[in-house]
């Protein structure tokens, strides 16, 4: 029973609906894809509308207003549901352990067409962004990162543990869409960032940083030891380096009697015979 | 020509009797008796790439605005000591190489130090008259360790200036003493500016110089004692069988000197250790995750990790948490692991002088409490990448650092047993640790088949080393350059 309650509590967090009041500002040059011609539109709330049946009704509720399973989607808005979906967080075999990233199982028009019926049900919420990296400045959004995402998804983005089983995914192989979609809504876990804490400019800056940057680091210096830090390293350190500087040493050391192996008649005396001489052992006596 | 300018200069040095007898020096054959020469080594890279480092490094913390070549710095209000080391990895030629061979020879010095400290401990070989040259090293090992840390926060990036918060935090602990202590470190406020110029003249002057000098003494009392050695082949506690100085070890040493630097020089072109420039600037309100010191301060930040939240409350003055982890445990370990000859003495009654090893398995007890005690030590480093071990394995952190709470408690005890055991078991095995003997299994003709000893090597008839008899020579200058004769040599032990 208590495993079910503290199911519940946990999915409660990860899909906590505060996430959809995203604030005014929220829409980064951000623009629904509503300017599509009305019969194509009204064909994509119908193809999301048969995608959410068969596929999230079970969890969600019909209408998205949320069950036992799964929560209340009902206004949070396009870019929420676009971000779960596209991550292929969604569907979820496991609402009780934090969804991890799979293949989508939704193309693009189709995970549109989800998030666009979602956000058709009630107002609300964050649009899908419209990410434009024109005039972005990486260098601000490396600093904005550091301070803001590094502490939890690392400063080279590789992702770690948090406490209780929950962990900051990895930033490697996230779209432009994704990064944005997630620091306006923040998913599960992570913080919420309005507009106050990284303005429009900055999130731009912090887009173009992480998927430029995390996602092709400069890398000069040879294999990167997956960017996890100095304990990689120390296993580098200790196992190659001190570890073949050993073998050498092995390989060295045992070169004397490798050479009576080739070479020196007299140096395979049997054993109690005469001392051997050149290479082999000389001896000093007090 | 060459004859007559060392003619000269011996006439007025009188170098070539001294120089004689070093060459003549006999040193045993054994090939765990090199890796010292590692630590020696990559000490020597580290100088000098040090030196080509110490061109282009600017030891000072105020600021500058980069205009360097990585494009997510441009801009950014970054210290000199910053800016710098990322201009040295990307304008300078080959200075990116010339870091990361110095981390990485750094990495390879501690390590190889350790590594050799084990051989030391498991052999008995720091047993009088050699209990002065195991506290020089084990001295020799702290100042590698701290001479590693100051070098690597150095950069002043957001990873070694958590290192700095870090050891500025522990500094603090010390009770009464501490916050006095850190201030005077810091030269007031952390992490105010004096940090990063105090750090460089320890790191390139102060510490490399008692380092050295160290070095020479440690080599000048193995010269002095001679080099221990294992029993068997004629080894007795008062000769010394093995090969000379020249040519035989001058040729081994240059080869494995040569070896080693290759060896850091590929680490270094290949490995990416370090890169700063993706780790930014220091501030202190800002931080990454999966963040751990390097290797040789791992043991310090596992306990910290695993330390449960305890306090000592005494009247009118708290010891705090950190203490415990961060400066009893590093000081009881270095202070017992300086006077183990004496302890080991004083438990065993032996205060006899040995020249001759001990098999490790020979001595169980001591080679059991050395291996579990490493375990110790080698659980606390594990402990220091909980977070990074968590991800990886998909636990949760809590059960990881639970299991390197228990781990680093029962697994010494565990370790303890099973190599006593061990050490029982191979000393009753009399062919444990000999050339194993193949066979050969040979069908016949009519099917039947024969099991016949395989030769060791080709043309390769003394199987194991036995003792050998030896008769003794007197070293005299002649005898000295007898080349290919006996080649046996009687030294006199002078410091009796």
């Amino acid at each position: 029973m208590g495993v079910v309650v503290g199911a519940l509590a946990l999915a409660s967090v990860l899909f906590s609906p505060h996430a959809a009041t995203a604030g005014p500002g929220a829409s980064l040059s951000s623009a629904v894809l509503a300017s599509a011609s009305a019969p194509n539109h009204r064909a994509a709330l119908s193809l999301g509308r048969t995608l959410f049946d068969e596929n999230c009704s079970s969890c969600h509720g019909v209408s998205a207003q949320g069950s036992a399973l799964g929560p209340n989607l009902r206004g949070l808005g396009a870019g929420t549901v676009d971000l779960w979906v596209s991550s292929g967080w969604m569907p979820l075999a496991n609402p009780a352990i934090q969804p991890i990233r799979k293949p989508a199982l939704f193309d693009r028009a189709q995970t549109t067409s989800i998030a666009q019926y979602v956000a058709s049900l009630a107002p609300g919420g964050l649009p899908i962004p419209k990410v434009d990296l024109a005039g972005a400045n990486s260098a601000e959004g490396f600093s904005v990162f550091a301070l803001n995402c590094a502490p939890c998804h690392t400063v080279t983005g590789a992702g770690d543990a948090l406490a209780d089983g929950l962990s900051a995914p990895s930033l490697h192989g996230v779209t432009a869409t994704q990064v944005a979609e997630a620091v306006r809504t923040g998913p599960g876990n992570m913080p919420r960032f309005s507009t106050f804490t990284i303005s429009p400019t900055q999130l731009t800056d912090v887009v173009d940083y992480v998927t430029k940057h995390i996602e092709h680091p400069s890398s000069p210096g040879g294999l990167s030891l997956g960017g996890v830090g100095p304990v990689a390293e120390g296993f580098v350190g200790l196992f190659v380096g001190v570890g073949v500087c050993v073998l050498i040493a092995l390989w060295i050391g045992d070169r004397n009697e490798r050479e009576d192996t080739d070479g020196h008649g007299d140096a395979h005396s049997p054993p109690g015979g005469e001392p051997p001489s050149g290479s082999e052992p000389e001896v000093a006596h007090a | 020509m060459i004859d007559k300018l060392f003619g000269w200069v011996d006439d007025r040095l009188a170098l070539s009797r001294s120089g004689r007898h070093l060459i003549n020096k006999i040193f045993p054959d054994h090939w765990s008796f090199m890796i010292g020469e590692i630590a020696l080594y990559s000490f020597i890279v580290l100088l000098l790439t040090g030196v080509f480092l110490t061109l282009y490094f600017v030891p000072s913390g105020s600021d500058v605005v980069y205009h360097g070549v990585y494009a997510p710095l441009r801009g950014q209000r970054i210290s000199e000591a910053y800016n710098s080391t990322v201009n040295l990895s990307f304008q300078v030629r080959g200075g990116l190489l010339m870091r990361q061979m110095h981390h990485w020879a750094a990495n390879i010095f501690v390590g190889s130090i350790v590594v050799h400290m084990l051989r030391v401990f498991f052999t008995g070989a720091f047993r009088r008259p050699r209990e002065a040259n195991w506290m020089i090293g084990t001295t020799l090992l702290i100042l590698a360790i701290f001479n590693g840390f100051l070098g690597y926060s150095l950069p002043d990036d957001l990873i070694s200036g958590t290192g700095i918060r870090i050891a500025f935090s522990i500094t603090e602990s010390i009770p009464f003493v501490g916050t006095y202590l850190g201030f005077f470190l810091f030269g007031g406020q952390y992490p105010g500016t004096a940090i990063i110029p105090r750090f460089f003249i320890l790191h390139v002057l102060v510490l490399p110089l008692v380092i050295l000098g160290l070095l020479a003494g440690h080599l000048g009392m193995l010269v002095k004692h001679k080099h221990a050695q294992f029993p068997g082949r004629g080894a007795r506690n008062d000769n010394v069988v093995g090969s000379p100085l020249w040519p035989t070890y001058a040729a081994k040493a240059g080869g494995f000197f040569f070896l080693t630097t290759g060896v850091t020089a590929l680490l270094g072109a290949a490995v990416q250790i370090n890169p700063i420039w993706q780790y930014g600037q220091y501030y202190p309100y800002k931080v990454s995750y999966a963040v751990q010191p390097d290797w040789y301060m791992g043991f310090l930040d596992g306990a910290l990790r695993v330390m449960p939240a305890w306090e000592l409350h005494l009247p009118g003055h708290m010891i705090p948490n950190v203490f415990f982890p961060a400066i009893l445990l590093p000081g009881i370990t270095f202070t017992l692991l300086m006077l183990y000859p004496f302890i080991e003495a004083k438990l065993t009654g032996d205060v006899a002088e040995h020249h001759l090893l001990d098999r490790p398995r020979d001595r169980p007890v001591r080679t059991a409490f050395g291996v579990a005690t490493f375990a110790f030590y080698f659980v606390l480093f594990g402990a220091s990448a909980t977070d990074v071990l968590a991800n990886y394995l998909s636990l949760t952190l809590n059960f990881v650092l639970w299991a390197f709470r228990i781990m680093a408690i029962v697994v010494p005890f565990i370790v303890f047993a099973v190599t006593y055991k061990l050490c029982k078991e191979l000393q009753q095995t009399p062919s444990a640790g000999k050339r194993q003997q193949f066979n050969l299994i040979l069908r016949s003709a009519d099917g039947g088949y024969t099991t016949v000893p395989a030769e060791q090597y080709p043309g390769y008839d003394q199987p194991e080393l036995a003792p050998v008899d030896v008769e003794k020579v007197e070293l005299t200058a002649d005898a000295a350059q007898q080349d290919g004769d006996e080649g046996v040599y009687e030294i006199p032990r002078r410091y009796r």
